[in-house]
């Protein structure tokens, strides 16, 4: 798992055009992985990198960030060289102060060593004052100042911060690692190519065993392999050096070939406290990268939707295909009445009973002496009869909550072949005094207004 | 010949009389709101399948159907073929194939051919309107198909005749039950088809499997509609609009533009995740009515919005207190109590303070870039405290309504705030809790997918105890 494989996610989910049913049916082809999040993203990467527009983005950056850490390690190791050659720089008037040298390769790499522990755990915040502290983060900024081809292809890359973060956390340990290489091998050059005469010196009232003591704790890690490379107490106690006039002392000057035996104590805490630590700083920032770009990964745009996509079955309940609405434009004329007179030749009711039909009759205080109950349970003959009998002005109630059916239409139609005049009145129920809502009585004017017969007329 | 079309799942054709709602059954049941619902009774022409899926495979279909125009005229023709019980239904399978090319019949050979094929029967009427002798008809001719049946009483309107419904559906049907696809729930949606597995024993585990998945499908919606709210409030309290400018002053004009950016791409972003909400619940061609998150007038952060949709002053004191209290605790913790409890006090008088001074503002317009020669205007991530609660309140106010709005409904859905609402979803330990993680949010720090996994648990839970 690597930088590149978030890159190559990250460019194919900014141009993924893939359908819910493709990703479930890439999860369904995959039983295998399923649970397995990291391994169905790479394994959906795999089918789709032919997707990707070349030169990948992942190429491009990978070769970008490989430039700029060659450079910046390059820098680290001759800044370390140089450094180690500055402070071992020595004219043969006065000894090089161990503490010097010591404080490069112990207490410096500790502090920052200690600063990186807690910028990696930081490395959470956009805005992190440890990671922005890093030289490496400074030097980048520089360097990406400078004009370059690949920068402007990576203008609208939006890297994940804490995948930027740990970035610049690992670079950090790196160059770091490669400028404490750079005094280790300035060391060896300058102890191989000089006679040096170290000694140690400070304005701190430290005498020699408590020196002794504190060298003994830190050469612990190696005391036991190297015994040869710990400073012994007479070692430390003759190379105390006091800045008293512009000499050395006597004692200094009669021991000078053992001075040089310093350089054992401080190759190995260079290897120890600058190289060893370091690498296993670089190892846990690689490791810290690692989840890094896991964590990125799963934190994609669109990834969790991608995931969420292959393994969720897709259940549908709804109709595949869509229809258009069926709207009828045909419109007719019709006449409407909004009064009954008060005497017909026949009343009829379409579904109703003849108790039903009288009792209407009476509350539209309407006479007649012919009253039929039509449709509902009447057979076609019984109607047809009716028909045959029907005769002058029709009144015809229909419930008006009971939309017009094609059965009511035909008999209507057959019906107005041998009346005078057909008045439809659609009556509501009971409960409401058989007064029609006027929604229903719409219905009923649309639907006989397709007859477009002169007969026919309905009561608003 | 009627083709008979042996389907391997259950197939319910839901029929009856025109304009009875049957549409909005359908509608309701399978969820889906594109169902042409009208008055005007002719709507369905065309028999219409809504099969509920599982990654391609047909579990069980609804068929929707036109509805019987001239029974009296089929009845007639088939009782012209009078013929023992067992054969009638080869008479009505007769009807189809002779009728098969007549407009005439169109609508009922719509109607009756899923059912020759198979289908089970579910009748519908429509319960607040009297029974009528008009009925009879097609209950018969269905009777003379011999599928299994299943009546439905409807309600369109208040008044209630099921009563006389029940009676006379009894003699047709061995099973009528009660259903108002315009309040449907969950609990009656399950119930309905439990009752269509009963029509049929073949049917009982493929619709017991569907009522199973039905839940899953719930719980998806959920699922989705969580997580589309998490990334709202993530997206919405990190969010950081820029504005570059060239002149050596900043002035009001360019501020007021940032700020005027900021919270259109708030207010987008809203939008955006409203339709998010919509689409998962099959609500895409809803209409509704709502007033766009405000920050002007009745604003965002007055007290009284604050008390509709927010936290008032009060309990954003409260808020903020707990949770420094609860980080200050944590450092007493880490000292073993050596720090006296101070850490824990100070933490909740930080956060108390920080709640109080947060209330008003939106977030600080900030000049940036001075010394690199880019200068911008930068606003966001949010720093007011109140508008998560705001945000999410409207959110899980959106999504609550649309959840739990059948797709049959065709009016204009109002979403008006609800200053009740407050109090149904949000308690003190939920507000302490989202708390931390709009702490989170708000730093514009990259928040990790455990985190964004239990935000978006917290959202489920609410969500879950709203819409279940």
């Amino acid at each position: 798992m690597h930088i590149k494989s978030y890159l190559n996610l990250y460019q194919l989910c900014e141009v993924d055009t893939s359908t819910k049913e493709q990703r479930r049916a890439f999860g369904l082809s995959h039983v295998l992985l399923e649970n397995k999040p990291m391994e169905q993203l790479f394994a959906w990467l795999e089918l789709h990198k032919s997707k990707l527009k070349k030169p990948l983005l992942s190429e491009t950056f990978s070769t970008y960030l490989y430039g700029i850490s060659l450079i910046l390690v390059i820098v680290g190791l001759i800044a370390g060289l140089f450094s180690g050659l500055a402070l071992l720089n020595y004219n043969g008037h006065a000894p090089v102060n161990v503490i010097y040298f010591m404080a490069m390769v112990i207490a410096l790499p500790l502090i920052t060593m200690t600063l990186a522990l807690f910028s990696m755990i930081k490395a959470h915040q956009t805005q992190s004052v440890l990671i922005h502290l890093s030289p490496s983060y400074w030097m980048e900024k520089i360097v990406a100042l400078l004009p370059h081809k690949v920068q402007k292809n990576l203008e609208s890359l939006k890297i994940n911060p804490l995948l930027a973060n740990w970035i610049v956390i690992k670079r950090s340990q790196l160059i770091a690692l490669f400028f404490s290489l750079g005094l280790l091998v300035a060391l060896l050059v300058v102890v191989a190519t000089k006679d040096i005469a170290f000694a140690w010196s400070t304005t701190l009232q430290i005498d020699a065993t408590s020196f002794h003591s504190f060298l003994n704790t830190l050469a612990l890690p190696w005391r036991s392999w190297f015994p040869s490379a710990v400073p012994s107490l007479e070692l430390i106690e003759k190379s105390q050096y006091f800045r008293l006039g512009d000499h050395l002392s006597e004692e200094m000057i009669n021991n000078a070939s053992k001075l040089g035996e310093w350089w054992k104590f401080l190759a190995c805490a260079t290897l120890f406290y600058a190289i060893i630590l370091r690498f296993l700083m670089y190892l846990l920032s690689l490791l810290g990268l690692k989840v890094a770009v896991k964590k990125s990964l799963l934190n994609l745009e669109g990834v969790s939707t991608l995931l969420r996509d292959m393994n969720e079955p897709i259940i549908t309940t709804n109709a595949q295909e869509r229809v258009e609405e069926n709207k009828t434009n045909a419109e007719g004329d019709l006449q409407t009445l909004q009064k009954l007179d008060a005497s017909y030749d026949m009343v009829q009711g379409w579904a109703m009973s003849e108790e039903q039909l009288h009792v209407l009759n009476d509350s539209m205080q309407v006479i007649t002496p012919l009253v039929y109950d039509v449709g509902g349970t009447n057979s076609l003959e019984v109607d047809t009869e009716i028909i045959h009998k029907s005769h002058g002005e029709v009144l015809f109630y229909v419930k008006a909550w009971e939309p017009p059916t094609m059965d009511f239409i035909d008999y209507l139609e057959a019906l107005v072949a041998s009346v005078d005049k057909v008045i439809v009145v659609p009556v509501g129920t009971q409960e409401e005094q058989y007064h029609a809502e006027t929604k229903f009585v719409d219905i009923w004017a649309k639907k006989l207004a397709f007859l477009n017969s002169e007969k026919v007329w309905l009561k608003l | 010949m009627v083709k008979t079309v042996i389907a391997l799942h259950p197939r319910f054709a839901v029929v009856g009389h025109p304009n009875k709602g049957k549409s909005s059954i359908v509608s309701a049941l399978a969820l889906d709101d594109t169902v042409h619902i009208s008055d005007v009774p002719g709507t369905t022409t065309k028999q219409r399948a809504f099969p509920l899926k599982v990654d391609g495979k047909i579990l069980y279909e609804l068929l929707d159907t036109p509805g019987f125009q001239r029974a009296r005229q089929v009845l007639a023709w088939l009782e012209k073929h009078e013929v023992s019980a067992d054969k009638r239904y080869e008479v009505v399978e007769a009807f189809i194939n002779e009728h098969k090319d007549n407009v005439k019949f169109n609508d009922e050979i719509e109607l009756l051919t899923p059912i020759m094929e198979g289908a089970g029967i579910i009748y519908v009427v429509d319960g607040s309107k009297p029974y009528g002798e008009e009925y009879e008809a097609e209950m018969e001719i269905l009777r003379w198909t011999g599928q299994p049946s299943m009546a439905l009483i409807n309600h369109i309107d208040e008044s209630d005749y099921s009563q006389e419904w029940k009676r006379a559906l009894g003699q047709y049907f061995k099973m009528v039950r009660t259903f108002n696809p315009m309040q449907t729930d969950k609990a009656q949606h399950i119930s309905i088809l439990e009752s269509m597995a009963q029509l049929k024993e073949e049917w009982i585990v493929p619709v017991k499997q569907s009522i199973k998945l039905f839940e899953r499908y719930q719980e998806q919606m959920i699922d989705r509609s969580a997580n589309s709210l998490t990334k709202l409030i993530v997206e919405a309290l990190s969010f950081v609009e820029k504005l570059s400018f060239e002149s050596e002053e900043v002035d009001d004009e360019d501020k007021k533009k940032v700020e005027e950016n900021y919270k259109e791409q708030l207010r987008q972003l809203e939008v955006k995740t409203q339709k998010q909400i919509e689409k998962i619940w099959n609500h895409d061609h809803l209409q509704k009515e709502q007033t766009l998150l405000t920050f002007d007038g009745l604003d965002l952060f007055s007290e009284e919005s604050a008390s509709v949709f927010g936290l008032t002053r009060k309990e954003l004191i409260i808020t903020g207190a707990t949770s420094g209290a609860v980080t200050g605790a944590g450092i007493d913790l880490l000292f073993a109590g050596h720090t006296l409890l101070l850490g824990g006090a100070i933490g909740a008088l930080v956060g108390g303070t920080g709640a109080y001074f947060g209330f008003n503002e939106l977030s600080e317009v900030k000049v940036l870039g001075q010394k690199l020669g880019k200068r911008y205007l930068q606003i966001g991530p949010m720093d007011n405290r109140n508008f998560p609660y705001i945000l999410l309140g409207r959110a899980i106010f959106h999504a609550y309504h649309i959840a739990t709005r059948s797709h049959a409904l065709r009016d204009v859905e109002d979403l008006s705030m609800d200053s009740t609402f407050k109090e149904k979803w949000l308690d003190d330990d939920l507000r302490k809790s989202l708390e931390k993680y709009h702490k989170m949010f708000r730093s514009g720090d990259e928040v990790n997918v455990e985190s964004l996994a239990e935000y978006e648990g917290l959202i489920k839970g609410v969500l879950e105890k709203l819409i279940v």
